[in-house]
């Protein structure tokens, strides 16, 4: 069945999906969304229940390989020591992140210039301060002016609460005279454009019941469907097709009831992250690209990128409080940001401060680190962690390597029969010189603000939650795969707007700066209509 | 299915994993019912096959059954050494339904209710220190 046709046709629904849809409704054009997942009912989530600790082994989990759900593609990421942490519905993996929303630095986007490693982003941090700032309003940004750490920028909220926690880990930072912030959070600390405040449950991670986190869900997406943009749920692109003179065309998609469409388009928007992304390009490979759509460079796919987290956890003697309030948003620090050869790494680090667990969480920890006793002395050793942890993960700058790649598998399918992505990566020894580093620092953290004990765990498996680098920019078509501002060099109407297009991956979370890039994509869209594919 | 037997045995083997504590706050894993869940589970035969290896030891030491011993806590410690890991299933399911029961919860002096709608009231936290660290200077590199 073909439907009819549409101006731009954006395929996926998540961050970037739903900023650039947004951007572009004020124009009237025609724009359609697919999306594979459906829309998420906060009343479901697990903070409604008190079984909502258990739930992160179910239907809330990070891995779509455990979690059971029919939206979900798997991922067969045994050749990494980093797994797939994404999800699947309107609003993408924003349902569940944890909100930190720091931005680039300005030597991000020029690390070759400044530290000779890997390459230049053809656009630099002026070029996304503005879209920064939209994107800001649109999600609401929670955080404190002044940070030295970054050129000025104004949050549109007051910060989250440190919490004794995040109060006792910033005692820590200034005993040893090192940087530390507010986090920059997405998360609407006071009402928000008819978003209720936070009200500090906890497990961010598990989806937001009070509607307070940035989720695209509840930010973008109500707007940009009352400005005109149809989103179409349950919908799963299998290829995207391109005309006799090799210029996309539109997309064949599988319904919730298995019914197979064609949605055809003058310009097609790839939204599906970094993983998903060059997976339909590498499914959509045809007679003008045998290799994939967009792939003459052979770069689709390539140079994967995560961020190698570390994890340190410090066990204090007082009870902290900890499992109030967002998990993962109080307190970073940048001490260890920006290239110090003296270090023993190329590039740096973030610190975030993590809030403490729930009673089970509490349990399951001690019991997998051999610290709960049954028997007589059961109820002490619990007592010894319940309530009396905190930890912090450190987010190393991953470099582009092009052994790091999603290709896909041979065998592997999701449930509509499409080929799943198999992801092939491994550290680089300056990430593992970065991380050993990062983790002796918060080890040193934590003690200073008062940890009896500390342990930790570097690269943290679950931690493939930053999905970068498989479809870069850049100006040269035989070293990128899409243009300075997102325009495939090979399809002059396909343009992708994910985490895919970074060239590097910086020491921060990059939800906030894929954001900015969709936004900006979608004002180069509109101010070069008229010669858009020329 | 446990026997009834089995099923009494389950929720004294229960108190010896987590005893009440002390203080009386806190109650023991069997009297909170726990063996409930077990009755029909995946872990319900290696339980029932645990339970006669318990009664078995039992019997070594002269009791009529592991319910009957005197000593429960060392028959489970003889039953932990000659098969290691076999209490895991179990102590994972028992800490996980124990430690979010609601009689559990106020012991702890947790709220016994999901985080929402309530929520939780945090403290700012002191932020005079950042004047210091603001003080620094720039530590991003212009470029
Ligand atoms: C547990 C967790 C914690 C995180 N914490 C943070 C954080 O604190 N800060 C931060 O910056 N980032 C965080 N992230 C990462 C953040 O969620 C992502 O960077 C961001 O969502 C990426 O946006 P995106 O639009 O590129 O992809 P996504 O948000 O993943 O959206 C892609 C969408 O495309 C859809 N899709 C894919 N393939 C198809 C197809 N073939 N057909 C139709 N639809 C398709 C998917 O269903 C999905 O909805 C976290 C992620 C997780 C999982």
């Amino acid at each position: 069945m073909t439907e009819e046709i549409a101006d731009v046709l954006v395929i996926g629904a998540g961050a970037a999906g739903a900023a650039l849809a947004w951007s572009l409704a004020e124009t009237r054009m025609k724009i359609v969304c697919l999306e594979q997942g459906d829309w998420m009912d906060p009343a479901d989530y697990p903070t409604n229940r008190l079984s909502w600790e258990m739930e992160r082994f179910g239907a809330f989990g990070l891995s779509p390989n455990s979690r059971g759900r029919r939206e979900d593609y798997p991922v067969n990421d045994e050749e990494s020591p980093i797994k797939v942490s994404n999800f699947n519905a309107v609003g993408g993996s924003t349902v569940l992140y944890a909100a930190h929303f720091p931005r680039l630095h300005p030597s991000d986007f020029r690390v070759r210039s400044l530290d000779g490693v890997a390459d230049d982003w053809p656009i630099d941090y002026a070029t996304l301060a503005p879209y920064y700032d939209q994107n800001a309003e649109m999600m609401g940004v929670a955080g404190l002016a002044g940070d030295p750490a970054y050129p000025p920028k104004e949050p549109t909220l007051p910060p989250v609460p440190l919490g004794k926690l995040g109060d006792t880990l910033a005692r820590g930072f200034d005993k040893l005279g090192w940087h530390w912030w507010p986090s920059d959070s997405a998360i609407a600390t006071a009402e928000h454009a008819g978003r209720a405040p936070c009200i500090n449950l906890g497990p961010c991670i598990m989806g937001c019941s009070q509607g307070a986190k940035g989720s695209t869900d509840v930010t973008y997406w109500p707007v940009a469907e009352r400005a005109g943009v149809e989103l179409r749920t349950r919908c799963r692109v299998r290829e995207i097709t391109v005309d006799e003179n090799g210029m996309a065309d539109g997309a064949i998609y599988i319904d919730a009831e298995g019914a197979e469409h064609k949605q055809r388009a003058e310009i097609v928007v790839l939204a599906c992250n970094g993983v998903g992304t060059p997976r339909l390009l590498l499914n959509s490979a045809s007679a003008s690209f045998p290799d994939g759509l967009a792939n003459r460079s052979g770069l689709v796919g390539k140079n994967l990128m995560f961020h190698p987290y570390g994890m340190v956890t410090g066990i204090f003697e007082e009870r902290l409080e900890g499992y109030k309030g967002p998990g993962g948003c109080c307190v970073i620090s940048q001490e260890f940001y920006e290239t110090d050869l003296s270090r023993g790494f190329l590039r740096g680090y973030s610190f975030e401060m993590l809030r403490g667990m729930g009673t089970v969480a509490s349990a399951l920890f001690a019991m997998s680190t051999g610290r709960l006793e049954w028997g007589a002395r059961h109820h002490e050793s619990y007592a010894e962690i319940w309530d009396r942890t905190a930890g912090m993960v450190v987010i190393c700058e991953d470099l582009p390597e092009l052994h790091n790649t999603v290709t896909l598998d041979p065998e592997l399918v999701d449930s509509d029969g499409i080929p799943a992505p198999k992801l092939s990566y491994r550290l680089s020894e300056n990430s593992e010189r970065m991380l050993a580093h990062g983790v002796a620092r918060g080890a040193e953290v934590l003690e200073a603000a008062g940890a009896k004990e500390t342990l930790s765990e570097a690269p943290l498996p679950p931690a493939g939650w930053h999905l970068m680098g498989t479809a870069r920019m850049g100006t040269d078509p035989k070293a990128s795969v899409v243009n300075g501002w997102g325009r495939a060099h090979d399809v002059k109407n396909l343009f992708v707007v994910d985490g895919s297009v970074f060239v590097t991956s910086g020491g921060v979370n990059p939800t906030n700066t894929i954001q900015a890039w969709a936004l900006y994509v979608a004002d180069m869209i509109k101010q070069n209509l008229a010669n858009l594919f020329d | 299915m446990l026997t009834p037997e089995q099923d009494h045995a389950l929720t004294l083997l229960l108190d010896e994993l987590i005893p009440p504590s002390e203080d009386g706050r806190l109650p023991g894993a069997g009297a909170l019912g726990l063996a409930e869940g077990l009755r029909e589970h995946a872990l319900t035969p290696s339980i029932a096959q645990g339970l006669e290896r318990l009664d078995a030891l039992a019997g070594e030491q002269g009791a009529a059954s592991f319910a009957a011993a005197g000593n429960r806590e060392a028959l489970l410690r003889a039953l932990d050494t000659e098969s290691p890991g076999a209490l895991g299933g179990l102590l994972f399911h028992t800490y996980t339904t124990y430690y979010q029961h609601p009689q559990v919860l106020e012991g702890l002096g947790v709220d016994p209710r999901p985080p929402h709608p309530k929520g939780y009231e945090i403290e700012a936290g002191d932020l005079s220190s950042l004047a210091a660290i603001r003080q620094r200077g720039p530590l991003y590199r212009e470029a």
